[in-house]
């Protein structure tokens, strides 16, 4: 990574272009879990690696390049989130070409799945902007509370404090649905 | 605070198994007889699976390319910067007043009386600065009259007493 990175500030079109095939897929999903919708996603990932590019020669080689241009990411995309605040912004509707996933050959527990992830991708709007990334980085991105917390730039106690009440703020929105008696299963 | 809310602040933990033992018999004993927080604690369950499923989008090749062309966009939008400098929003400011009047100017059906309005300000502005100077002269001539005047007076005058070495 540190050979790519030196490439990329020597300005080698191939080493900048090993980094979008490395990171752009990463990026892209996590802006898109975010803001809710692809075109805006692409043009944040975009604004991101606009960034990246930018803060490139600032880049302490001593720390994971991962968290650092995470950390960058996230701090564009609240950023973002914060300076517009998305008054106009709607976050697409689910959709299952995009959100399909193998659900096993139980139609019953598929389409209980399927609604559950309607339900939670509509409920990521709910929660403030730190606390979704936080959820999203953990949740959807499996990633480990001590590298949430690097990304936020957190004590990893306050991470995951934070999580926590996402996810139960999320799981409140799938008991209390319609039509799911009080105790039942999803 | 309520029992519920204690719990619920348990749940998550509860559900990840990262509570010490005694916690977890507390949590347990709860949800044996509290439908609504044991209805919780499978929503969470549901909501670890189902976010686990959201799968992961590739971005569009045109948003590879885009980003792919990042380095040359970069090196554009630096040559433009110097363009959004400050100190050269003044010279905008006057460069747009004057395009804004050149454009009334070259769109206007009536020139000749523009241009006639103009060379008449300008003879005008021209007379008041030729005045000016001349009052500007005579202001200097007679200040200058006034210092030999009042020269000769204290030369003539000669209060000290005093003869000048170099005059005898």
């Amino acid at each position: 990574m540190e050979t790519i990175i030196r490439d990329c500030l020597d300005g080698k079109q191939g080493a900048w272009n090993m980094l979008v095939d490395l990171y752009s897929k990463k990026v892209f999903n996590m802006a898109y879990q975010f803001a809710g919708s692809v075109p805006e996603a692409e043009d944040l990932t975009q604004d991101i690696f606009l960034k990246l590019h930018g803060a490139l020669p600032k880049y302490d080689f001593g720390k994971s390049f991962t968290a650092w241009f995470l950390t960058l990411a996230k701090n564009t995309l609240i950023d973002e989130y914060r300076r517009t605040k998305w008054e106009k912004r709607q976050r697409d509707e689910f959709d299952e070409r995009l959100h399909a996933a193998a659900d096993g050959d139980d139609p019953e527990r598929a389409l209980a799945r399927e609604e559950a992830r309607k339900l939670l991708w509509a409920g990521l709007d709910a929660l403030p902007p730190d606390m979704r990334l936080a959820v999203i980085l953990k949740e959807i991105q499996g990633k480990k509370y001590e590298d949430v917390a690097e990304i936020l730039g957190l004590p990893v106690g306050t991470v995951k404090s934070r999580i926590n009440r996402g996810r139960l703020q999320l799981a409140k929105i799938l008991r209390d649905r319609p039509g799911i008696p009080e105790g039942g299963h999803p | 605070m309520t029992a519920c809310d204690r719990i619920e602040g348990l749940l998550a933990a509860y559900v990840d198994a990262d509570l010490a033992p005694e916690e977890k018999d507390l949590v347990e004993r709860h949800l044996e007889g509290c439908p609504s927080c044991a209805a919780l604690a499978d929503s969470l369950r549901s909501a670890g699976e189902a976010f686990a499923a959201f799968p992961e989008i590739e971005p569009s090749p045109a948003l590879v390319t885009r980003l792919r062309a990042v380095p040359g966009r970069r090196r554009f939008r630096f040559s433009l910067d110097f363009l959004l400098k400050p100190s050269l929003q003044p010279v905008f400011a006057v460069a747009s007043i004057m395009a804004v009047a050149f454009s009334l100017y070259a769109s206007s059906p009536d020139k000749k009386r523009i241009e006639q309005a103009v060379t008449r300000q300008l003879h005008r502005g021209y007379s008041t600065f030729e005045k000016l100077t001349a009052k500007a002269g005579a202001i200097t001539d007679s200040l200058g009259a006034a210092a030999d005047s009042l020269y000769a007076s204290i030369k003539t005058l000669n209060p000290l007493g005093k003869t000048d070495k170099y005059s005898q």
